[in-house]
């Protein structure tokens, strides 16, 4: 294998038959190239064809009522200021994209990109599982339907094949008082996560949580939900000591590592922190407050 | 072969898949004004436009560009009369050793062409992407309100 990057075709399909052909046509040995600022960082020597999917039609937002249905060419910049993601809780969206890096690489990277490359301290994805969004997938073959929680395979390792193309988000409407939170937790605002963590609450007319769901990153190989913290929230009135509780629940859910940005015990003392922060925020936005 | 649009300009250039639209500028076109600083994505120091926004042109391949716009740092002045944001930039003492200088202030040009009337806040975060080694932002910050202020007067562009 060579030793550096050296693709030797560059490809610009204008269509989505056309990158899939490609894709199935190259298998392995091809990559798919969106906003480039993974890519082109990592230049992955045993890439032989660059399939630049950026003139693809699939940089669009769009709300049919029923799904918010996301394009997975969308940069950060077109997710941080679209006009949908104002208020209720797809308002997170908008303000993990501000959180995500400095302007440039937020005119650059896409949403599938940061997804795809399945880096454990990505912002996007706890998001988007808090959300309960699934991913569709094409191929040749047909399309398929994954949820953000099946679709992790393991450190920059996804379910997706080397001939299919990740092409939309789907998030369902969120019932009534719901409420979302984000938060990264970084050297600067624009840094990679050390820990990041998102909240989504759900409350019945009489204050009684209906639906709980944590997940947070850079603590995994992939990013988790925190599934026993949730269940302590459900059905339960969320008080002070609840939140407490849940948060340190959350914190032993975590498998952080210890690396050169900071140490295991470290990450898994700020999830509880993180979690905390994004339930409180939460709870507030759910009530309206 | 691809055509690239840089400044108004279209030039023909012959590319390897790989080349970065850095390379192209710098080492093709003979445009130096973009710098390869840290090549990863995180000085900002290759910044240009393309589209009007603000890339990392170290990250993005040539053969992307084709169709695109771009505006590199020798594309503001106008003959010898030099861009409001240069001559801010000259006359607050915002460059040091220049480095940054080009990079940030197309990512400023980029905001004062959307936003004439920036706040502090929002300058600081247009300049988020644009690393400076020298001395700080505190002077290329204050350049950028006062370019602002001087073409809301409708001092040029």
């Amino acid at each position: 294998m060579r030793k550096f990057f050296r693709p030797r075709e560059y490809f610009k399909p204008e269509t989505l038959e056309e990158a899939l052909n490609l894709l199935a046509k190259y298998g392995e040995s091809a990559r798919p190239i969106a906003g480039g600022t993974d890519l082109l960082v990592k230049k992955p020597p045993e890439v032989e064809y660059l399939i630049d999917i950026a003139s693809l039609p699939l940089d669009y937002i769009k709300n049919d009522g029923e799904y918010l249905k996301i394009g997975s060419l969308s940069t950060f910049h077109s997710i941080e200021t679209s006009s949908l993601f104002k208020e209720g809780a797809y308002r997170i969206l908008a303000e993990s994209a501000h959180d995500f890096g400095q302007a440039t690489v937020k005119n650059m990277a896409t949403i599938g990109g940061n997804v795809c490359s399945a880096v454990p301290s990505a912002d996007f994805p706890p998001v988007l599982m808090v959300l309960d969004a699934k991913a569709k997938i094409v191929s040749l073959a047909g399309e398929r339907i994954v949820s953000m929680e099946e679709f992790f395979a393991g450190v920059r390792k996804t379910v997706l094949r080397s001939d299919e193309l990740l092409v939309e988000f789907q998030i369902p409407k969120p019932p009534p008082h719901t409420g979302a939170a984000f938060y990264k937790l970084g050297r600067t605002s624009v840094d990679i996560a050390l820990v990041n963590a998102a909240a989504r609450i759900t409350l019945r007319s009489d204050g009684v949580c209906e639906d709980a769901r944590i997940a947070l990153g850079a603590v995994a190989p992939t990013p988790i939900r925190a599934k026993g913290a949730e269940k302590l929230l459900r059905k339960k009135e969320i008080d002070e000591a609840l939140v407490e509780e849940a948060s340190q629940t959350a914190s032993e859910e975590t498998k952080p590592i210890s690396d050169v940005r900071s140490s295991a015990e470290y990450r898994k003392e700020m999830s509880k922190v993180l979690v905390k922060r994004v339930l409180q925020k939460s709870l507030k936005r759910a009530k309206g407050e | 072969m691809i055509k690239l649009n840089v400044n108004g300009e279209i030039h023909e250039v012959r590319v390897k898949p790989y080349w970065t639209l850095l390379r192209v500028l710098r080492n093709e076109l003979g445009l130096t004004g973009a710098k390869l600083g840290c090549g990863r994505g995180e000085c900002g120091a290759c910044t240009v436009l393309m589209d009007g926004k603000p890339i990392l042109s170290c990250l993005t391949l040539a053969a992307r560009a084709e169709g695109k716009k771009i505006v590199t740092i020798e594309g503001l002045a106008e003959g010898l009369k030099l861009h409001p944001l240069q001559e801010a930039f000259i006359k607050n003492g915002a460059i040091q050793c220049g480095f940054c200088t080009s990079g940030m202030i197309l990512s400023a040009k980029a905001l004062l062409d959307r936003n004439l009337n920036p706040t502090e806040e929002e300058v600081r975060e247009a300049l988020s992407g644009n690393l400076c080694r020298c001395t700080g932002y505190v002077k290329p910050v204050k350049a950028v309100l006062e370019a602002a202020e001087i073409m809301r007067k409708g001092g040029s562009r």
